[in-house]
């Protein structure tokens, strides 16, 4: 029994991950474009834009996923999908505005002092360490990080929340206006039909005459 | 740490925990920012009086899951999907032609593309095959991890917490339509501190809550 532990199933799984890994096929780019649109997205892509980017894609799917959620009700449909446009819209505008200007004060902040002399603007420059260029790189990254998260913490509720409260109730006051203008337009394309002698109703509110069971008889026996 | 004054200076240890590798920092930050944006989302339904409390019962667990949701599907999605294209790369699966050629030509043939090979540690790239690599690895990691999260949070996410959401809001009107009577009636300590609960609880999906704007 003292054999049966875990072990083995962890070195089987590591070796058919292995093996699944080495029969996956090898790709070696060699077009000029692909490379340098690779290149293009790890210089210019950051967490500024990487917000703008989810956002974007956040608005042509989420409130579709909404939409078509059968679980609830038609008019709860809507308002989620109302308060997720309005949610997407703030969050994108107030997170991409924070991200960026917070990575742009600690560049601005991160001047490498004199050895005698600190000015503002080396004011964040961190202090008693040995600075590589890679590393200030991630430390200015993390920095602008931390810097927006504080700035968030109040502008998710100072700006977003009531942004988004304000966006959803002018987007569900949209909806209503657009179906009730779409109620009256249908009145007023496609009356109320008048019913006629035959007590048959018409089908799509066009009147067609067809002649009563009864006069039918009637004519059947005056022959 | 190379000089003792950093430990005495806020910038010089963010500077220590963080210069080799900022992105444990934004996982632990991203969750956080998820947290308070979910949090202060939840407090605009809440205060939000033109949303009927039928609808509220579907938002808030929906606001709640969404949250939630993000964080776990960007755990297993986004980071998985990080992981395996960094290892695609290092291992030389993927490579630009230039690298390639550049480690073929030093005797590594056999080895570029192997699950144990580590460009990093076993090649000394150096000069354009070098600059190239990390470019490259740079780009497919920003790529990942973009693709990994509109996957996991425009897709997953919502769906998950859809589901989630309208079942929490079915639960929240049977419930209201039919009151458990210990709650209404409570005869000992145990339905006394539920019936505070959940009369703490139905109360965020009233219009007539003392919350204002």
């Amino acid at each position: 029994m003292s054999n049966l532990s875990v072990k083995p199933f962890t070195t089987y799984g590591k070796r058919v991950a292995k093996w699944v890994f080495n029969t996956l096929p090898s790709m070696e780019l060699k077009n000029g474009r692909v490379l340098n649109a690779v290149k293009w997205a790890g210089q210019h892509i950051s967490s500024p834009q990487n917000r703008v980017i989810l956002g974007a894609t956040a608005l042509m799917s989420q409130p579709f996923i909404d939409l078509h959620n059968r679980n609830v009700d038609d008019e709860t449909r809507k308002v989620s999908a109302a308060r997720t446009v309005a949610k997407i819209l703030a969050g994108t505008t107030t997170g991409f505005f924070v991200r960026y200007y917070a990575i742009k004060a600690v560049d601005f902040f991160t001047l490498k002092p004199d050895k005698t002399i600190r000015t503002v603007k080396s004011l964040l420059f961190p202090r008693g360490v040995n600075t590589t260029i890679k590393g200030m790189q991630q430390y200015k990254l993390a920095l602008g990080t931390f810097i927006s998260l504080g700035v968030m913490m109040f502008t998710n509720f100072a700006i977003d929340a009531p942004l988004t409260k304000v966006l959803t109730n002018m987007f569900v006051k949209k909806i209503k206006e657009h179906e009730r203008k779409k109620v009256d337009n249908s009145i007023m394309t496609n009356p109320i039909p008048t019913v006629s002698n035959d007590k048959e109703k018409p089908k799509n509110n066009t009147y067609i005459h067809r002649p009563s069971m009864d006069s039918f008889i009637s004519r059947k026996e005056a022959k | 740490m190379s000089n003792p004054k950093a430990a005495f200076s806020l910038l010089g240890k963010i500077y220590e925990a963080y210069h080799k590798d900022a992105g444990k920092m934004l996982i632990h930050t991203g969750v956080i920012s998820w947290m308070l944006s979910s949090a202060a989302q939840i407090a605009g339904i809440i205060m939000n009086d033109k949303i009927p409390k039928e609808q509220k019962m579907f938002l808030i667990p929906q606001e709640f899951a969404d949250a939630c949701f993000n964080i776990l599907s960007f755990y297993v999605v986004t980071r998985s999907c990080t992981a395996m294209v960094d290892k695609m790369i290092i291992s030389g699966k993927w490579l630009p032609s230039n690298v390639k050629n550049h480690l073929i030509k030093n005797g590594f043939k056999d080895r570029i593309g192997k699950f144990e090979f580590n460009i990093l540690k076993e090649t000394k790239l150096t000069g354009r095959p070098k600059r190239s690599f990390e470019l490259f690895q740079n780009g497919m990691g920003v790529i990942a991890s973009t693709l990994g999260s509109i996957f996991s949070c425009n897709i997953i996410t919502p769906l998950s917490r859809n589901m989630y959401a309208s079942r929490r809001q079915q639960e929240n009107i049977a419930k209201m339509n039919n009151p458990n009577p210990a709650l209404l009636n409570p005869q000992n300590n145990r339905d006394r501190a539920r019936a505070v609960i959940h009369n703490t609880y139905m109360q965020a999906f009233m219009n007539r809550g003392n919350l204002k704007v």
